[in-house]
């Protein structure tokens, strides 16, 4: 166990210490006690922004996922390529942290899932695909990465209005934005990743969660 | 499960180290994607001057290395006239460009990703004042998959306005009431904190100039909780704050507003405790501002002047003894103004608004700024809007692409 919990420290410090030394996105690393940081919004009144588009994709084991299927339950859903090297790795990291919090508070699988669907279908093998969401998502049916033809996942894609362009470098240009849904079926925030606090939406979470009753 | 942390740890130290995109360019959202490349083409939202034909939107080259530099490429028009075309704002995945009408109030979206140099308009929002309850919208303004639009007044063009929201698809989603007459709105994510200025309704900005009542002047500017959609201060100063910008660097808590009516900058500061101060930083002198941009390393600012016809730039490396710093004249009824992501290139148009303007020499002009601060007029670059084939023709907000 001890194992575990300092290879997980080590892990925050090393991707500390490396944002800071290649002065990435200094909203990374704001430090969490910054005095002048105004308070979390703690009862967030989140607008219904639209209907979410359906979702009928394959996970990487290759079973069918609906998001229709998923109703009752608040959905956070990303969108995500495994060979990025910018942005994906991070955001995937925030919602792994964001997934033990509410592991913790016993709300993770029954009350919230996450979806992160690739992008990059040519490249995302199902197996690579595996191999990220056991990195990331722990192997927890909770937590589905998706993927399927080009022919399918287009106008999944299109419908959350996720463009891909191919750079230079290999790396793929697209809109880095999540979306929380609610129970019945409703946008109800959409993120951006370079001001993704992971805080906030614990507690957005929440206040989609306490609608129910 | 260690191993499992460690290849964590190893692909997430690969993102850290990949170099980030060069500075965005200053005074857009901070939601906007960030252009990977120099500019190439610019966008000019623009109003016929004869009052014939359509607004429309014209399409400048501005790649550097192009034997059509400096050129109008094609205008796009919109398909109906007298909307007093004004400001634009990209979307945050900088697909599209919301453009707005003072006058109509009508929303016009195009799609600049298909072809940037070559824009369509695909969407137009006919019916503002029903959907929202507000009117005269000014700034379209991006945040998450949405557009939140800065509205001068109530829907008869009367009383306070406030922030309409909609999704980047032209869906509305929300109205969020303000007690004044919103002009322009910044945010600072890293503090949930989102301002915005202030002017007149638009029964009054669509009057003539020498007939606007000094009390629908707002004289205030509005701190938002971003999250919540809801003011939290007023902050009072001289009247007319037009266009407000924040500090780029993160975390910064202050940044700068122009009074129109006070000749003056104004600074905002938030303190400890998240209340903001709100001060006069420095007298511009018979200016009436109408634009304000800013360097993107936070060391200047640049102010447009109306009535000296003129451009001021002032050094605010030091926020609380800002001084005047360079001025460049012979910007007939200089209005708004454009900085590249390099800092480099400012474009000055000439056109505020048809009841406003006093000179028909309508033109878009183009100041370098050296690694000095310093300022140069390009003599050489003038796309005429004054007469045919671009004119006569009002020109104004300016997007680069």
């Amino acid at each position: 166990m001890w194992m575990e919990i300092a290879a997980g420290r080590l892990l925050q410090v090393v991707c500390a210490a490396a944002l800071m030394a290649a002065g990435v996105n200094a909203h990374e690393i704001r430090p969490q006690s910054d005095p002048l940081q105004p308070e979390l919004t703690a009862r967030p009144k989140l607008a219904t922004i639209k209907r979410a588009p359906p979702i009928v994709l394959h996970d990487a084991q290759g079973r069918n996922v609906r998001l229709e299927d998923l109703h009752g339950r608040v959905i956070l859903v990303s969108f995500i390529y495994t060979t990025c090297t910018t942005a994906c790795p991070l955001l995937t990291e925030r919602m792994a942290q964001l997934r033990d919090r509410l592991r913790s508070t016993g709300e993770w699988g029954s009350l919230v899932n996450f979806l992160s669907i690739t992008v990059d279908p040519d490249r995302d093998s199902a197996e690579h695909l595996r191999d990220y969401a056991e990195l990331f998502g722990d192997g927890d049916d909770a937590w589905r990465f998706l993927r399927d033809e080009p022919e399918r996942l287009r106008p999944v894609l299109a419908a959350y209005g996720e463009w891909i362009r191919p750079l230079a470098d290999g790396e793929l240009d697209h809109p880095a934005r999540l979306f929380l849904i609610d129970g019945q079926g409703n946008v109800r925030e959409i993120y951006a990743l370079s001001f993704f606090d992971e805080r906030q939406a614990f507690l957005d979470i929440h206040a989609l969660i306490a609608e129910r009753h | 499960m260690a191993a499992k942390h460690w290849l964590a740890a190893v692909t997430l130290i690969g993102a850290a180290l990949v170099p980030v995109e060069a500075s965005p360019e200053t005074c857009l959202s901070p939601y906007i994607k960030t252009l990977s490349q120099p500019e190439k083409v610019m966008y000019v939202w623009v109003l016929p001057a004869a009052e014939a034909g359509p607004d429309y939107m014209s399409v400048i080259d501005v790649d550097l290395a192009s034997p059509s530099y400096g050129k109008v490429l094609r205008k796009v028009e919109v398909g109906s006239s007298g909307n007093e075309a004004h400001h634009m704002g990209y979307t945050d995945d900088r697909s599209r460009i919301w453009a707005a009408s003072l006058n109509t109030s009508r929303f016009f979206i195009f799609d600049v990703a298909t072809d940037p140099t070559n824009p369509r308009l695909v969407r137009t929002i006919d019916d503002v004042p029903k959907l929202t309850g507000l009117s005269g919208p000014h700034t379209p303004y991006a945040i998450p998959g949405r557009m939140l639009i800065s509205m001068a007044s109530g829907p008869d063009g009367a009383g306070p306005g406030g922030i309409a929201e909609f999704t980047n698809d032209g869906e509305f989603v929300a109205s969020h009431p303000a007690s004044n007459h919103p002009y322009e709105t910044v945010i600072k994510p890293e503090f949930n904190r989102m301002i915005t200025s202030s002017w007149v309704s638009q029964k009054t900005f669509m009057s003539p100039v020498s007939t606007w009542d000094p009390k629908d002047f707002s004289d205030t500017l509005l701190v938002w909780d971003l999250k919540e959609r809801r003011v939290v201060q007023e902050l009072k100063g001289d009247p007319i704050p037009l266009a407000s910008r924040w500090a780029l660097k993160p975390n910064a808590t202050y940044g700068f507003t122009i009074s129109n009516v006070g000749n003056a900058l104004w600074r905002f500061r938030m303190s400890q405790d998240g209340r903001f101060t709100y001060a006069r930083a420095g007298d511009l002198g018979n200016c009436r501002p109408r634009d304000l941009r800013q360097s993107p390393d936070d060391r200047y600012l640049y102010v447009s002047c109306i009535a000296s016809s003129e451009v001021q730039s002032w050094d605010i490396s030091d926020p609380d003894n800002i001084r005047l710093h360079d001025t460049i004249q012979g910007l007939v009824q200089a209005n708004m103004m454009h900085m590249t992501g390099d800092g480099r290139r400012l474009y000055v148009t000439n056109s505020a608004i048809s009841t406003v303007d006093y000179s028909p020499r309508y033109a878009l002009r183009l100041i370098y700024v050296g690694p000095d601060g310093r300022m140069k007029l390009d003599p050489q670059f003038v796309v005429d809007f004054a007469r045919p084939p671009d004119g006569p023709a009002r020109p104004h907000d300016m997007l680069l692409n």
